[in-house]
């Protein structure tokens, strides 16, 4: 399957929206990953020039933030808690299902662009170890039992990406 | 909404809200921010259909609100006027609260909150533990108010500071109260507040800029992120006062984009804030401009520092850099900046309307005011906390908290995230301040406390926190960039079982030339967690490195399943209890028997090490492999009896073992499987050692040591009774009969003395717990009448009272120094000692026996407990004013029991240990004499059954290897059994994920104080053994399936 396509002219006004703003850059990139859930290398010039940066500059910035991505991602953005908390309570494990149940190392995308498997630090809920975020939902408490019927869930959904 | 003009329309508008939500009226408080991930909204929307559906739509309010602070109960709801807070909500509860509690002031039991001890339900807030030793001062709205709506926060009293500021205070009268009340900074460096308000604003430059910084990062915190969801006026007003005393005109909130609630939420109380015109310009006409703005980050913790926060507003990547010069004077777009963190916003306006005098009332000498900790990991009540600074740690985990889940060991407490260091339970009365912590290598931190118990490896912790790290270092500065990498790879190996000795005294170097060379404070606390794992656990890092041992049973490498891991022994517990499954006890018994020759004893008085390790305790009670062992081996003495033929002899050494004891017996047992002929020698008429003389029948009948002695010998051990070593035949006398090497073990069988005034052996009924035992044991006549009095803690005093009961004692009461948890009885005996009616009394440590006429009339006691010193030794702290004397008709004293090797002969070379034992390698169990070899309680002092049997057979395996020339060390694995079985147990079988524990009966109380029967009964029938079994999850198996 092929990533889905991208909307220039989307993309061409999101940028003409931040044209030289001051300090714009991140801004900038942060609605662009909103919008298309990556950054698409080829937009790295347009947004230089619109800033007036240099292109290894905006590159410079995108590789140094773990929340933006060179790569698409799938609809559903698994971010599986590694902090403190959830490690204590025993999220290696969890990750571990994870990576066996969806057959992905962590930071890879399912070749049908349905599941993209990361981890994250801590997402601040940390009374609920072990925890993942779908997307913008929130799960804890997990247990091996919850995760797969949890995948399977998702696997059968039709649902819009931002739920 | 119209925008205020002044400060006259601010109070006109906050007197109309204040009308308007007079109305006397029931509010419904939905934390709808942390609980949303447990499904609180959904409960919102339930309860407000079901009000309007009951037809209480006008007189009851739904409010959606932040955090309650309760998290481990979500979705948490709060009623008011009640005061009652209902826990664990779901949508389907919304007909009853509706229904029983809004409409008629019923209270509902299963909503409320359940006391551990007495079960009772507590349905009111103030009431709940959690919340009594708090004092919120920052949270004091959250909960309260719908955070979505300004007129909440105003109707609360908010901008009444900035008001205030405005209209009667001076920036520079500001900024003194702030430095009065001595704020320090909550985002964990503690710099004080107040003064760098004072660099910023006496810097030259403009604009000026202030800044939050919300960008919480630590793994385990978040207090921030409640603050910002449920309160976020009070961190604008707080910018708002600060940009008047600095001079600031533009202001900026950094907050992480993993935190969108708290974005949300910020961004509509910014919108409402610049429609009201409390941000813009001309603010309420007072001349006054400030704007705040919202910059999300984008996944770097390291933008938490700083100079790397400032860069990453400037659209630059976030790397730190050299200070000086410090924000104050060179900060965003190198104009003065001051930045704080979310909690010290959050303090200013509280002290602005109440004063530095009032906020000085709470808190410790130089750090004054609250703090709002995160408590999570292993502790019940998770969930965020505000406590005045200077609490100590123990009111947080254990008051607060609830202490530890499963009744599990408290290990240490991580507090400051991966800045910080843990802290170890000899420091759980210290009072949690920025100054004491830093003492003991940890940090107060921004507030994370993660809690971890005796299952989780303080060098995996190390490790974790160290990628961590590593993976965030910005790259720029070499220590940071390539030490984490250096340290991360070194704490990895050691986890892998790949570490050496030398690793340790790297790791301290390294660590310390990171923290002294790194550019930014992420360097320079990096090593932290390391360093202060290495200092309190060093026995941990030793022990994976030497002995490929995990105290917390987690790194994979040398762990096949937690429980064998933990037995001492290393017994095979997943397969045999596999074996009782499915109904081949005979086979379990061999398994078993790889390790340990003496599974029936085991069977019933072992402390399972292994059952407080098992996985499936996680769940819901762990597998009852003791009783399923005492099953398994009740089955072969039955069936089989203790009939087998010897092993074969092999070679031509012989050896002696001195003492019959399960040390003694166990290294014989295997010397013997590999082809030895070996001797025990024994000073008693009756083999056991301590499990002879000193278990009560009621918990190891006699018959059953027997059974297993008799198959001991049976395999080729020779075993001569009334045979003790001591002057007249001694150790080299062995050596001399031919014997190629000697094991002795004869157990530590001296009572030790109090020392206390009237302690005369001579007094009629003054009995020393060990003889006492041994001497009703072996079949002595004793018969005590009236009040006896016990003193000790430990298993033979438990065992000691017991007896008394059983032997005519009217009464027993037990005197303990310390506390119960303190005791190193077996707490199972401690439950059943106090079932007989035996009373334990606690704080009492023994001052001076009272007789008259050499008869025992009573004791006096003073009040005792144990404090420790700075550097975390413990002692004994007695209060001489504070007595107790009692009565008593007999006095026993247990306060334990040392080895007494006054039996080896005075002219033997043997090197002594300080304490009257004799010196060994705790590898080879080898004295310094080459073929003299020495285990057991006799070394360790007083310890437990299967300490002694794990002794026994590294000395066995010693003894054979110095027989045989090699002089490697000994290196006890954890091995999977020779034949193991599949069977996948609750993972396959559905019926046994849900099955609960399966019981065993005791002997009633009343009537098993009578006589010396057994008080725990094994199971009955085949089903019920099995039923239990299946319950394992089958851990070692996880290798294969991965």
């Amino acid at each position: 399957m092929e990533p889905p396509e991208i909307n220039w002219d989307k993309m061409q006004s999101i940028i003409d929206q931040h044209r030289g703003e001051k300090w714009g850059l991140i801004p900038l990139l942060q609605e662009i990953q909103e919008e298309f859930g990556y950054i698409p290398p080829t937009a790295i010039e347009p947004v230089a020039k619109a800033l007036n940066l240099f292109p290894s500059q905006v590159q410079g910035v995108i590789t140094f933030y773990a929340g933006f991505a060179l790569k698409p991602k799938g609809k559903y953005v698994l971010k599986v808690c590694r902090g403190t908390a959830c490690h204590v309570k025993g999220s290696r494990s969890i990750i571990r299902l994870m990576q066996k149940e969806l057959n992905l190392k962590e930071g890879e995308t399912s070749a049908d662009y349905q599941f993209t498997l990361e981890t994250v630090a801590c997402l601040g809920a940390c009374f609920l170890a072990p925890t993942m975020l779908v997307n913008r939902s929130y799960f804890g408490k997990l247990a091996p039992a919850r995760v797969t019927s949890l995948l399977d869930h998702y696997r059968k959904s039709k649902e819009d990406k931002t739920k | 909404m119209e925008r205020l003009q002044s400060i006259g329309q601010l109070e006109w508008f906050r007197n109309k809200i204040l009308a308007r939500s007079k109305t006397a009226r029931t509010v419904v408080y939905v934390c709808i921010t942390g609980c949303r991930a447990y499904g609180a909204a959904a409960v919102k929307e339930a309860l407000e259909e079901e009000v309007k559906r009951q037809g209480l739509a006008g007189q009851v309010e739904v409010r959606g609100t932040g955090c309650h602070g309760f998290c481990a109960k979500a979705p948490v709801i709060a009623i008011d006027p009640l005061g009652v807070q209902y826990q664990e909500v779901s949508p389907e509860d919304a007909i009853d609260i509706v229904a029983e509690t809004l409409k008629n002031n019923r209270l509902i039991d299963r909503l409320a909150y359940r006391d551990p001890g007495t079960l009772q339900p507590v349905f009111y807030l103030n009431q709940i533990p959690f919340y009594k030793k708090q004092v919120k001062r920052v949270l004091t709205r959250c909960g309260r108010i719908d955070p979505t709506q300004i007129e909440h926060y105003l109707a609360a009293g908010g901008y009444q500071a900035f008001a205030k500021t405005l209209s009667k205070l001076t920036p520079a009268e500001v900024i003194a109260e702030i430095t009065a009340s001595k704020l320090r900074g909550r985002g964990g460096a503690g710099f004080a507040t107040g003064i760098k308000w004072k660099f910023t604003r006496e810097a030259a430059g403009h604009p000026k800029y202030i800044v939050c910084n919300a960008d919480e990062g630590d793994p385990g915190a978040f207090m921030d992120r409640a603050v910002l969801e449920g309160d976020p006026h009070v961190v604008l007003e707080g910018m708002s006062i600060g940009a008047y005393a600095i001079g600031a005109e533009v202001g900026y909130i950094y907050v992480r984009e993993e935190y969108p609630i708290a974005i949300e939420h910020l961004t509509i109380a910014l919108a409402q804030s610049k429609k009201l015109g409390l941000l813009g310009e001309n603010i309420l006409g007072t001349g006054f401009n400030f704007d705040i703005s919202l910059k999300k980050g984008s996944g770097a913790f390291v933008c938490g520092e700083e100079t790397a926060l400032m860069a990453s507003i400037e659209g630059q990547r976030g790397m730190p850099r050299a200070r000086p010069p410090f924000p104050a004077q060179s900060g965003i777009d190198q104009k003065p900046t001051n930045i704080n963190n979310v909690e010290t916003w959050a303090n200013v306006s509280m002290i602005i309307t109440n004063g530095a005098g009032w906020y000085s009332q709470v808190g410790t000498a130089n750090s004054k005011g609250t703090k709002i900790f995160s408590l999570a990991g292993k502790v019940n009540n998770t969930g965020l906390v505000e406590v005045p600074i200077g609490a100590t740690i123990k009111d947080v985990v254990f008051d607060i908290g609830g202490g530890i889940p499963m009744g599990r060991a408290f290990k240490a407490v991580q507090m400051g995230g991966p800045s910080g260091g843990c802290v170890p339970k000899e420091y759980l009365d210290m009072p949690i301040d920025y100054d004491t912590l830093q003492r003991i290598g940890a940090i107060m931190g921004s507030g994370g406390m993660v809690v971890m118990d005796e299952n989780n490896c303080m060098v995996e912790i190390a490790r974790f926190f160290l990628s961590f790290t590593q993976s965030e270092s910005c790259g720029k500065c070499a220590p940071c960039r390539l030490g984490t990498t250096q340290l991360h790879e070194i704490l990895t190996r050691i986890t892998l079982g790949r570490g050496k000795l030398q690793d340790l005294e790297t790791i301290r170097e390294l660590g310390q030339t990171i923290t002294e060379a790194s550019l930014c404070g992420l360097g320079q606390t990096c090593s932290k967690p390391a360093l202060s794992t290495l200092k309190y656990f060093t026995k941990e890092y030793e022990d994976h490195i030497l002995e490929q041992r995990c105290a917390g049973a987690t790194c994979d490498t040398m762990v096949i399943s937690a429980c064998q891991h933990a037995c001492p022994a290393g017994i095979d517990v997943p397969n045999y209890v596999a074996a009782i499954a499915e109904g081949d006890y005979e086979k379990a018994v061999d398994i078993i028997r790889e390790r340990n020759p003496f599974p029936a004893v085991c069977g019933r008085i072992c402390i399972h090490p292994c059952e407080f390790k098992c996985r499936r305790g996680e769940l819901d009670a762990p597998v009852a492999i003791r009783s399923l062992k005492r099953f398994a081996s009740e089955w072969f003495f039955k069936n089989r009896g203790p009939k087998r033929k010897p092993y074969p002899v092999t070679k031509k050494e012989k050896i002696a073992v001195v003492g019959a004891g399960p040390a003694g017996l166990t290294c014989a047992y295997f010397l013997s499987k590999m082809g030895y002929q070996t001797r025990v020698f024994e000073a008693q008429a009756i083999g056991g050692g301590m499990l002879g003389i000193a278990v009560p029948e009621f918990r190891l009948p006699r018959q059953v040591i027997e059974d297993e002695i008799e198959f001991i010998k049976n395999c080729g051990v020779e075993i001569s009774y009334n045979s003790p070593i001591d002057v007249n035949h001694t150790v080299n006398d062995l050596l001399a009969e031919g014997y190629s090497a000697v094991f002795i073990a004869p157990g530590a069988q001296a009572s030790i003395r109090t020392g206390i005034p009237g302690e005369d052996e001579t007094l009629v009924r003054l009995y020393y717990g060990l003889r006492f035992l041994s001497y009703v044991r072996t079949g002595g006549n004793i018969q005590l009448t009236g009040k006896v009095l016990v003193i000790g803690g430990g298993n033979v005093a438990i065992d000691a009272a017991r007896t008394a009961l059983r032997v005519g004692a009217s009464d027993v009461q037990i005197f303990y120094r310390r506390t119960r948890e303190e005791m190193p009885a077996w707490q199972k005996d401690v439950e059943e000692a106090l079932e007989e009616g035996i009373v334990l009394n606690f704080h009492w440590a023994p001052k001076q026996i009272l007789q008259k006429d050499r008869k025992i009339t009573g004791m006096e006691f003073i009040r005792s407990r144990t404090v420790y010193d700075d550097d975390g030794r413990a002692r004994l702290s007695v209060d001489e004013k504070t007595i107790q004397t009692v009565d008593a008709d007999a006095v026993i004293i247990a306060i334990g029991q040392a080895p007494d090797a006054s039996f080896l002969s005075r002219d033997s070379q043997i090197e002594r240990s300080l304490w009257g034992s004799l010196e060994v390698d705790k590898n080879k169990l080898s004295t310094n004499i080459p073929g003299i070899f020495s285990g057991g309680d006799f070394i360790t002092g007083p310890s437990t059954v299967i300490q002694a049997i794990a002794s026994g057979r590294r000395a066995a395996i010693a003894i054979d290897k110095y027989l045989q020339g090699d002089q490697s060390r000994v290196e006890i694995f954890d091995e999977k059994t020779e034949t193991p079985l599949a069977a996948g147990l609750a993972l396959e079988d559905e019926a046994a994920k849900d099955q609960q524990r399966v019981g065993v009966d005791f002997e009633h109380p009343q009537d098993r104080i009578k006589d010396f029967r057994e008080v725990e009964k094994g199971y009955a029938f085949n089903e019920d053994a099995a039923r239990e079994a299946k319950r394992c999850l089958r851990c070692d198996l996880e290798r294969e399936r991965r």
